[in-house]
């Protein structure tokens, strides 16, 4: 279920919809907090608690148009430390370098999981348990860790975007390289392929689909990753580090224009994936 | 004729019932000189010398050989379910006496990395506080976050199933909204609910809530036409192809999304206390002792996590079990 042009009309109804119950929402979420502040008598250039709901410094819900001016003042200049453009462009980096590493780390254990039987069995189910952890814990202590060895900047944190793509990543490689039928199998043997050409023009390309649903998967969680990995240490650029900043600073709407921000980032990432999967396989569709 | 012979030396081996006694040696021998050396190590603070550390390096690997050529007896031979667990049990006792060893050998201080031992002492020790952090974070955040998103979803995409104008309308933002990074969610509704469990069990709550709502619309829907051709021509009522078809089809889309939400539901908690906890919970002892390079109870913490973690995976993976037996993907 894309945003396909049928959708459109639907999409644009819920979305009229939803901005039409956010007022109401904004209203009582503001309002006892509008009122008290009048009642202590905060000096505010608006009428009424019902105004003042709209215009708060610290608002329990932002109003639409204090989220507007806080995407404004977050977006520009675009080359600033401070604004959004290049915070995100460097947590976006960070996740697809993990991604691209976490690619290739799960490329090599994939390949043990399916030539030896003994390393699957020994190694498997710590995998497979590992996606019901929540690895994300060890994030903190990893960033402290790679710091003390000398590892700092950007790497850091894909590796451990990395690190948390690389258990999904791994499964569906080898669940992929393992999805040639044994027909196309027995073909190549006529043809005498060798294992390594077996390997290399049947496994390795009945794999790749499965590879980039594991991406898609997981890019989320990387991106996570990222971010928390940008919390956890003194950073100088990412969302993550504006994040805890506006955490710090409480600046509400500032919290707000960044959650909208990480999810567009996350949106962006995955069809970054997406794109370079019709790229790299383009023989399905 | 080599494969021949192997394979009937392999057999005989079988009927003799016993795994290759060259591989159980080399991994006994390996782990008992592991074992000896933290034992000797135990009090002492110095640095072993390099023919000690060698020898443990020697040791692990012998030790990985055997155990890789007795996994190796195990997967071409019958066996029941624990005997095929074993080689992974002994990968991670290895793994954990390799590292004792290899930490003590080094003598790498605990601040930067705890031993295996260490870490299960303090485990034991903070025990009461740890109790405390598991019972906000496990109990109060995940789970009564959990409960409350997937009972919001459940009628929500009960709603959109029945609307071709709600799927067309809707589902396009509930792939939109899964990808949040939750990190990004947490200061929101950490400013919203206050520093106390209210506001990471909503965290949860929304983490939770789009991947069932995704998969059980999917479910509902994406359902075989011959199935439906088929209630209808026994003349099934609307409310019986319902409860008989669609919601059967539904089910193991939604034990999909419950064991993907319980994973969520963890990670959604922990992060959420990142951001702001009231001096509890397990999320905050992570950061806070990460931080300070408590790393021994950061580990237990860790532990203490993960075992939850997989025990709640564990508990719907049964129930998965116990409801949907019948799929195709459990059938034996």
């Amino acid at each position: 279920m894309r945003a396909r042009a049928g959708n459109l009309g639907p999409m644009a109804v819920v979305a009229a919809a939803a901005v039409l119950l956010y007022l109401p929402l904004v209203v009582i979420a503001n309002y006892p907090l509008a009122q008290r502040a009048l009642e202590r008598g905060a000096v505010m250039d608006c009428e009424g608690p019902l105004a003042c709901a709209f215009s708060l410094r610290n608002p329990v819900i932002p109003a639409p148009g204090q989220l507007f001016t806080g995407i404004y003042n977050l977006l520009l200049p675009l080359d600033s430390p401070s604004a959004i453009p290049i915070n995100a462009f460097w947590t976006g980096a960070e996740t697809l370098v993990g991604l691209a590493l976490a690619a290739l780390v799960g490329f090599l254990f994939a390949v043990g999981l399916v030539l030896s039987r003994a390393f699957e069995l020994s190694v498997l189910p710590w995998i497979v348990a590992s996606q019901t952890v929540p690895i994300i814990a060890l994030a903190p202590m990893l960033v402290v860790l790679l710091g003390q060895y000398g590892v700092q900047g950007w790497l850091p944190k894909a590796i451990i975007a990395a690190y948390i793509a690389f258990f999904p990543v791994t499964i569906g490689l080898a669940k992929g390289l393992r999805s040639p039928d044994s027909l196309t199998l027995d073909l190549m043997k006529t043809y005498r392929a060798t294992t390594f050409q077996t390997f290399l023009k049947v496994r390795l390309p009945a794999s790749l689909p499965y590879l980039f649903t594991a991406f898609r998967i997981s890019t989320a969680a990387a991106l996570i990753g990222a971010i928390i990995a940008e919390m956890s240490t003194i950073s100088f650029y990412g969302l993550g580090k504006m994040l805890s900043e506006n955490a710090r600073a409480s600046d509400v709407v500032g919290t707000w224009v960044l959650m909208i921000a990480s999810a567009a980032l996350g949106i962006l990432l995955v069809a970054c994936v997406g794109w370079v999967e019709r790229l790299v396989t383009p023989w399905r569709r | 004729m080599a494969t021949l012979g192997s394979s009937l030396a392999g057999t005989t081996r079988a009927e003799g019932g016993g795994p290759p006694l060259s591989a159980v040696l080399a991994l006994a021998a390996g782990q008992a000189f592991l074992l000896l050396f933290v034992l000797l190590w135990w009090e002492r603070t110095d640095i072993a010398a390099p023919a000690w550390q060698l020898g443990l390096y020697l040791a692990t690997l012998v030790a990985a050989f055997g155990l890789s050529r007795l996994a190796g007896w195990i997967a071409e031979h019958p066996a029941g379910p624990v005997v095929r667990f074993l080689p992974a049990a002994f990968t991670m006792i290895l793994t954990l006496l390799a590292a004792e060893a290899l930490l003590r050998a080094y003598q790498v201080p605990a601040g930067l990395i705890p031993t295996p031992t260490e870490v299960l002492t303090v485990l034991w020790q903070a025990r009461d506080v740890l109790l405390q952090d598991t019972f906000q974070t496990f109990v109060m955040e995940a789970v009564i976050g959990f409960l409350i998103g997937v009972g919001v979803a459940l009628p929500v995409s009960l709603l959109i199933a029945r609307s071709g104008f709600l799927q067309r309308g809707m589902m396009p933002y509930a792939a939109a909204f899964s990808s949040i990074p939750i990190p990004a969610l947490a200061p929101v509704f950490v400013h919203m609910f206050g520093l106390d469990w209210q506001s990471k069990a909503a965290v949860v709550a929304v983490t939770v809530f789009f991947p069932v709502v995704v998969n059980v619309v999917r479910g509902l829907l994406e359902i075989d036409p011959r199935l439906l051709d088929l209630m209808r021509s026994y003349a099934a009522s609307d409310r019986q192809i319902f409860a008989k078809a669609r919601v059967p089809n539904a089910l193991p889309f939604f034990f999909n999304a419950l064991k993907l939400g319980t994973t969520l539901a963890m990670i959604g908690a922990i992060v959420g206390e990142f951001f702001g906890a009231t001096g509890k919970g397990l999320g905050f002892r992570i950061q806070i002792e990460a931080g300070r390079f408590g790393f021994d109870i950061v580990w237990a913490a860790i532990i203490v996590a993960s075992t939850l973690g997989i025990a709640w995976f564990g508990l719907v993976a049964w129930l998965e079990r116990r409801f949907t037996a019948w799929h195709v993907s459990l059938r034996e």
